[in-house]
């Protein structure tokens, strides 16, 4: 109960989550504890500041798939904002990406102090 | 079968669906939905959700996929299952953020979508269960419309399909095309059914792959003929060699099989389809036995020959009621006499059409043959026939048996031995005086009904003749089991015989036989005196033939009788027919030879030491009932090679030189019968005794050899 109010503060929608885990809270906070480890995030800046700007739209494309479907919507806003740049090849994506990672820390910082 | 009772996995009776995400988290959450009420796999790329696709393709109910996958992409993967018809009917639901790419998914095969974020998981339950719902009944409606072989349609939606296309594309020429194999079934006995089917599957996978980008649609009609209807094209060689690359690939087969093609082009549409198609295998049959071409087109001539074909058979029933269809007769003729003695004839139909003037019985009978009305021309035949007996039997008081041909779809007739009992008895004539021709082949294909009414009919005394012996696959043992009355050697086996390079060898086995079976030979289409005179040599005991007379209208044939009249006056009647051969002629000739020998051999060789001709004959099932084994050319010869291979190293040279004709021939003017023991296999020997002796018939050239298996401990070689 305490992380879900947790990840409303943050400005996700958990309870849409956990629905789509058939109401399971504790695998949906499972799942978000493996969304939001170190990796993924950070290769997907690295092949931004690789300008491997194919990987890396797939890779926002794949962050932005789970983290909507963990309705972690401040997250998921963001790696759908850098989607759509990398696929429209806008470019200026280093700044949303290292937004994402703040973020992502925020959420990591807020779930790691709950013990 | 229907596939959807497939689609259950095994073990605990659930659907099997596979989930197909290179992310975790999106798995765990769908297998979490799913994994009560169903049976999950897991891919994490596009190729390994192929690879579990392709092995599990007979259960999984339903793929899952995501379109952003590394390796293979979901798209890819969607045209790849879209190749393959049995992995082409496996529902996929798309899972996508990018609405964009729907439309691309829809075009390869994709029945539904589902967004991501996921929506709520009653809505993504609900779309499970529909898709596979909606899969289930349309594979129910696929395995009434296709061949389950390979995923093509049947003939009969073919065929509507084919009527859909046209009323839908009036304006469109269009192509039906036929594809077969040349030789099919030898792949099957050779390498098993399941590689064929695999060939057949192949095969049609690529002649759709050829034809269905035009929107050309294929149908497997039977066994290995696929039939195409699709847009016309110029060129038909791309669709065969795509095709026949279906052989090529399969190594050893390759080479030796071929496929060929008919084409009837810019089809008219005032036929119906089956008819376009029978155009189609018209032209495919023009090219047959053609190595050079194999892609027929149908074309004027041929169309000449169907408008021709089309008109006898439309003319049929009005032939039949105004008697178009004339008997013409061929004498027999029993050579044996010094002065030949005419013994019977053969009844032969001619046509004399009003308006084509003679045609020719090579013409209508395959053709009658085809759809059946052979029942009643063949019918007709033998009341003419039967008449005609009776007329010169009144006329000439002469009692000349005549053969008539008996088709074979005749045999199946329920009715037939009843119907040729009435035949002779509203006629006046014996069972005897009509002969039944049944061709060799008859027998090899359907053996036992065959046999059965064969029996029937000659214990009603009819005399049964077996017609064009020698292109049958009679086997010796089936022939020597056969009841039959007379063998009829094919005339092209006469022609072949005395062709340039003269080679009459087997002509002398089939006379031997024949002798053996006790039943007189009739040798067909004999032309010359020279062809005459070596089948007379060789023990032939009939003959028909140009050199006496080709077939002739009965009034002409009454000259032949006026004849024999005469013959008869002359003579008085001398001519005992073919009374040595009776029925119990074979258990007689076998009782002389087992006699010579004291009996109880497993083996008997029975030789003419004039030219070595031999027939070994198994008494291993009934001693009462000997079976013709083999029969060959040279005794002495083959004796020698067999001694070399099969006795034991030891014995070799003695059981050689015994078995040498002037030791053996030696040894029986000094004694009755001669006896050895000796070894046979090489590696564990057994002891075998053989006596020889006369034989103890009639001629003073046969010789009698008897072989049994013996304690080893009796004697010792």
């Amino acid at each position: 109960m305490i992380a879900k109010n947790v990840l409303i503060g943050f400005g996700a929608n958990p309870d849409e989550g956990i629905e789509r885990c058939m109401g399971d809270e504790s695998f949906y906070l499972k799942l978000v504890c493996r969304a939001i480890e170190r990796g993924p995030f950070e290769k997907l800046l690295d092949a931004i500041t690789g300008n491997n700007l194919d990987e890396a739209f797939e890779r926002a494309h794949a962050l932005k798939g789970v983290l909507g479907n963990l309705s972690l919507t401040p997250l998921f806003d963001l790696s759908s904002e850098l989607t759509e740049l990398l696929r429209n090849k806008l470019g200026g994506y280093e700044a949303p990406a290292k937004k994402l990672i703040e973020k992502r820390d925020e959420l990591a910082a807020l779930l790691s102090g709950l013990g | 079968m229907i596939k959807s009772h497939k689609n259950f996995h095994s073990q605990n009776g659930k659907r099997l669906i596979l989930i197909a995400d290179d992310e975790m988290i999106n798995r765990e959450m769908l297998g979490n939905l799913l994994s009560a009420d169903y049976e999950l796999l897991y891919a994490e790329d596009g190729e390994e959700a192929f690879e579990k696709i392709l092995r599990y393709h007979e259960y999984l109910s339903l793929v899952l996929l995501d379109i952003m996958m590394p390796k293979m992409n979901g798209l890819e993967l969607l045209a790849q299952m879209k190749k393959n018809p049995s992995l082409g009917q496996i529902p996929v639901i798309v899972v996508t953020s990018d609405q964009k790419a729907e439309v691309d998914c829809l075009g390869l095969g994709a029945s539904d979508f589902l967004s991501k974020p996921y929506p709520r998981p009653e809505v993504i339950l609900a779309r499970v269960v529909r898709t596979i719902e909606l899969s289930e009944d349309r594979q129910i409606i696929n395995a009434t419309e296709r061949d389950s072989l390979t995923g093509l349609y049947n003939k009969d939606y073919f065929y509507s399909y084919a009527d859909q296309f046209d009323q839908y594309h009036k304006d469109y020429k269009m192509d039906a095309i036929v594809l077969d194999v040349y030789h099919f079934h030898m792949i099957n006995d050779r390498f098993g059914n399941a590689f064929g089917d695999e060939i057949l599957r192949q095969i049609g996978l690529r002649i759709r792959e050829s034809v269905s980008i035009d929107g050309g649609i294929v149908c497997r009609k039977e066994a290995d003929t696929f039939m195409v209807y699709c847009p016309h094209r110029d060129d038909y060689s791309d669709i065969l060699e795509h095709a026949a690359v279906g052989l090529s690939g399969t190594g050893s087969v390759s080479g030796w099989l071929r496929m060929r093609m008919g084409v009837y082009a810019d089809v008219d549409r005032s036929l119906d389809i089956e008819r376009r198609f029978d155009r189609a295998k018209m032209a495919a049959d023009s090219v047959r036995n053609n190595l050079r071409k194999n892609i027929g087109i149908y074309n004027e001539a041929m169309h000449e020959t169907e408008m021709y074909s089309e008109q006898l058979l439309e003319d049929f029933a009005t032939a039949i009621q105004e008697k178009q269809f004339k008997v013409y007769y061929q004498p027999k003729f029993d050579v044996r006499p010094v002065v030949p003695v005419l013994t019977s004839a053969e009844a032969l139909v001619r046509w004399q059409h009003p308006k084509l003037g003679l045609v020719s019985p090579g013409v209508f009978i395959p053709l009658f043959e085809n759809n059946g009305l052979i029942q009643l021309l063949d019918k007709y035949v033998w009341e003419e026939t039967a008449a005609q007996i009776a007329d010169w039997k009144k006329r000439f008081g002469i009692s000349l048996p005549v053969s008539v041909n008996v088709s074979r779809v005749d045999m199946y007739d329920e009715g037939i031995i009843d119907l040729f009992e009435s035949i002779v008895k509203r006629n006046g004539i014996t069972e005897s005086e009509l002969h039944l021709e049944i061709t060799e082949s008859a027998y090899t294909q359907d053996s036992e009904q065959i046999i059965g009414v064969v029996s029937e009919l000659r214990k009603r005394g009819f005399h049964i003749e077996m017609d064009d012996f020698g292109t049958g696959y009679s086997s010796l043992n089936m022939i020597s089991e056969l009841p039959i009355d007379a063998l009829k050697l094919d005339m092209l086996f006469i022609r072949n015989a005395f062709k340039k390079g003269k080679d009459t060898r087997l002509l002398e086995v089939i006379i031997d036989i024949a002798d053996y079976l006790s039943v007189p030979v009739i040798a067909e289409g004999v032309e010359t005196e020279e062809q005459l005179n070596v089948l007379k040599t060789m023990g032939c005991d009939m003959v028909q033939g140009y050199y006496f007379s080709r077939p002739i209208p009965a009034n002409e044939f009454d000259a032949f009788l006026n004849d024999r009249k005469k013959q008869i006056e002359l003579e008085g009647q001398s001519y005992s027919g073919f009374s040595r051969y009776n029925p119990s002629k074979k258990e007689i000739v076998f009782g002389k030879i087992t006699h010579a020998l004291s009996a109880g051999f497993d083996y008997i060789y029975y030789i003419d030491t004039d030219n070595h001709h031999y027939v070994e004959f198994s008494a291993q099932s009934s001693k009462e009932s000997p079976k013709i084994e083999r029969s060959g050319l040279d005794f002495f010869e083959d004796m020698e090679k067999n001694a070399e291979l099969l006795v034991y190293n030891p014995d070799v040279d003695r059981v050689t030189r015994a078995l040498r004709k002037e030791n053996l021939l030696n040894r029986l003017s000094s004694a009755k019968s001669f006896c050895m023991v000796y070894r046979l296999n090489k590696n564990a020997p057994e002891h075998f005794s053989l006596r020889a002796a006369r034989a103890n018939t009639n001629d003073d050239h046969h010789i009698v050899i008897g072989v049994n298996k013996i304690d080893e401990h009796s004697e010792a070689g």
